[in-house]
């Protein structure tokens, strides 16, 4: 009776929209990112020409590096044409004025799975004009990786669970068998995540609930502080020079103790070498004196811009609601990668985190990402992540305010003054712009 | 006997034909250079983002708030340090090597050909190729210093067993000028040998009758005739350098902290990438009364150097 009435708010809520268009004549188009996991695209561009095929509708997907995302949607934007739908990874919430707002999507998602997982929302809605500028179907958890054998061997046998026991842990490991932490330093996406983590799980934080800046609190000051001694002793220069894909190298080439990545680097490894993997554990978010947060690794995040008019447009917002329904299909071929947003659609997903489809060994190796919803939270976590937080991650300002301190070039306390005085300006142009709340 | 009449033909008139010929230089000019640039200037003077195109003025409000942002102020710097100190590299080199390119020697033309292969590459193809070499973790160059015990254990450049090109401050700064000089200095070496190619050569016989030997000829008379080429190739490298972005996007993304994080990037990383288009082409255009007053010095010099 329940799938029946979904089914029939489905109906209602398009039949509208799609009445009237000719089905034949209308065409979609996708741009989204060549996806970590092959497997994924594969499954996706097979889905996208059944559902096509299904719809009457002409389906075409393109594939480009993630790192293209935004400016080919500024540019498609600015043009007033390209494609339907634009997935992006990160918050658009710079682009809410040239995208449509996906409130009837959201609600209709809402009505048929329920909650939906926080990290998405604040990734996809911005409250201050009330606005779902996007569309999450997708969240990627970010836990930490751990070496077991070298963590059993310095007492940590399931690896470490708090900030404490990555320094004491770490810095032992390192010494004794000279293998490195690696948490990035440097102007890079795993640097902006992984010391982020660290000052929301000491209590700091950018901006608060309402949009203010707090950066300059005593807490990031010890976040930071904490961050450049584990730098100092248990980690090498190598942070400071970080790319996306330095987690995964080290951590294949057993040259590094502690990582926090998604879990492609392990996937990878899995295929390389099986025995290695093995010897792979994870843990949640690090417990901080003030709780254990980390952020989602990246998010997949649909938006249709405003070019995109009339039976296009009830088209793509069809496809998106359909792909949210298949998404038990785009968790399991992405090979866990991708983590519902709507709990509800993924009814296997628990059983899967006990018994890995993909072959772990041992298969529940990623039973500690059950937690996840409790851990894993946005970049503009307790707040939402508005257009100023995206600008205050692109310039790396938080990574290269923990470097400077770890590198000795300035004490914590200065680095994060002048780290907040930057950040208040950004606030401050886009409460201008009226996309930012709080200020009083 | 009479001539031979063929008849009006249009593109017998030389102001049409001169107009024709210029056409697709002009569009070039107009379409892909001026318009980005006042495209910029609109921007720049406008509240526009990545999802709001609408050019509603605000004056000098970018510029100004660029010009208090402590990061653009050390980002302005970093670019012209590293402008002038590879222009000073580049036209060292190119001149040592624009000399050797146009002696007679065996295998000249496989060397020409091998010396333009990094201006000829495509520079992210190119740049790639280098991250790889300079990498923090597996750098090719480190292997070799490792094999060659200079690095490890007791090694005399460090203990460690990376030297880390892209993460130490002094080395990715040094890393990311080699790499740029490596990129620039075939253009350079292209433009002077054409300029010494064009030497009049009874200049020259004049010379060595004379009885001047290697140095004299190039110090004395040489170099001189090629001054006003030479100060257009340091144009060209010096406007190419100002406004490049790649090496430092593929290499360092501007780290390790700010310290190779350059005009371009830092551009592209508000205005793109942090949606505040507006910012973005003001960061962009701070480089334009520089370079403009320095091509207008640097064209004034190669024009007084020509009349000399």
């Amino acid at each position: 009776m329940k799938g029946m009435i979904r089914i029939l708010l489905v109906f209602c809520i398009f039949g509208t929209l799609v009445f009237g268009m000719s089905a034949q004549d209308t065409e979609i188009s996708l741009l989204q990112w060549s996806h970590f996991v092959p497997r994924y695209d594969e499954w996706f561009d097979a889905y996208a020409a059944e559902w096509g095929a299904e719809n009457g509708i002409g389906v075409t997907v393109d594939h480009v590096n993630f790192t293209e995302l935004f400016s080919t949607l500024a540019a498609e934007i600015d043009a007033g044409d390209g494609h339907s739908i634009v997935e992006v990874l990160f918050s658009p919430a710079s682009f809410i004025d040239g995208l449509h707002d996906l409130r009837d999507i959201n609600e209709a998602a809402a009505e048929m799975y329920g909650e939906r997982a926080s990290t998405c929302e604040a990734a996809s809605y911005l409250p201050v004009t009330d606005t779902w500028y996007a569309f999450a179907h997708g969240y990627v958890p970010d836990p930490g990786d751990y070496d077991i054998a070298l963590w059993t061997e310095a007492g940590y046998p399931n690896g470490p669970r708090t900030y404490d026991d990555l320094l004491e842990g770490g810095r032992a490991i390192y010494e004794t068998a000279g293998i490195p932490v690696g948490i990035g330093m440097s102007p890079e996406l795993d640097s902006r995540m992984a010391t982020r983590a660290a000052i929301w799980s000491f209590g700091g934080s950018i901006q608060d609930e309402n949009e203010n800046v707090v950066l300059n609190s005593d807490e990031t000051i010890a976040a930071v502080k904490y961050l450049a001694q584990l730098q100092n002793e248990a980690m090498t220069d190598e942070v400071f020079g970080w790319t996306a894909a330095s987690n995964n190298q080290g951590l294949i080439a057993g040259e590094l103790s502690y990582i926090l990545n998604s879990n492609s680097a392990y996937r990878s490894l899995q295929k390389i070498d099986a025995a290695a993997a093995a010897n792979i554990g994870f843990t949640p978010a690090l417990e901080g004196p003030a709780g254990a947060y980390a952020s989602s690794h990246v998010w997949q995040i649909y938006v249709i811009p405003n070019y995109v008019e009339g039976a296009e447009l009830a088209a793509a917002k069809q496809f998106i609601l359909d792909h949210t329904a298949s998404y038990s299909d785009a968790t399991y071929h992405s090979e866990l990668y991708n983590f519902p947003c709507y709990a509800s659609a993924v009814p296997e997903l628990d059983g899967w985190l006990e018994a890995d489809p993909w072959g772990s060994e041992p298969p529940n190796k990623f039973e500690v990402l059950k937690t996840v919803n409790d851990w894993s939270v946005h970049l503009g976590f307790p707040g939402v992540t508005n257009p100023a937080v995206s600008q205050v991650f692109a310039e790396s300002i938080i990574p290269n305010m923990v470097a400077q301190v770890a590198l000795g070039e300035m004490n914590a306390e200065d680095a994060v003054a002048q780290a907040h005085e930057r950040i208040e300006e950004i606030f401050n142009e886009w409460r201008a712009r009226g996309l930012v709340g709080g200020g009083e | 006997m009479g001539r031979l009449s063929l008849g009006s033909f249009p593109l017998d008139n030389r102001r049409l034909i001169g107009a024709l010929f210029l056409t697709p230089a002009l569009l070039y000019i107009v379409l892909l250079v001026g318009f980005p640039f006042i495209l910029s200037i609109a921007f720049g003077f406008s509240d526009v983002t990545v999802g709001n195109t609408d050019l509603s003025f605000v004056g000098f409000r970018n510029f100004l708030a660029v010009w208090e942002n402590d990061i653009f102020r050390q980002v302005f710097e970093t670019t012209i340090r590293f402008t002038l100190i590879s222009q000073v590299f580049i036209l060292i080199f190119a001149n040592i090597l624009a000399v050797i390119f146009t002696q007679d020697f065996t295998g000249k033309w496989f060397a020409r050909f091998i010396f333009i292969l990094p201006w000829a590459t495509p520079v992210s193809l190119a740049m790639i190729g280098w991250l790889w070499m300079l990498d923090t973790k597996y750098s090719s160059i480190d292997y070799l210093l490792l094999q060659l015990g200079l690095l490890g254990r007791g090694g005399l450049l460090s203990d460690n067993r990376n030297l880390f090109w892209l993460a130490a401050p002094d080395l990715a700064q040094i890393s990311v000028i080699f790499v740029q000089v490596w990129r620039m200095t075939p253009l350079a070496t292209v433009i002077l040998m054409a300029g010494l190619s064009s030497i009049p050569t009874d200049i020259l016989d004049q010379a060595e009758v004379d009885g001047s030997r290697f140095m004299r000829t190039l110090l004395q008379i040489k170099l001189p005739l090629i001054l006003p080429i030479m100060v257009i190739a340091l144009l060209f490298s010096m406007i190419t350098m100002f406004g490049d972005m790649t090496v430092v996007y593929v290499l360092t993304r501007g780290g390790p902290v700010d310290y190779t994080r350059v005009l371009g990037l830092y551009s592209f990383q508000v205005g793109i990438e942090g949606g505040n288009l507006a910012q973005g082409a003001a960061i962009s255009l701070f480089a334009f009364p520089l370079l403009l007053a320095m091509a207008i010095f640097m064209l004034r010099t190669a024009s007084r150097a020509e009349v000399r």
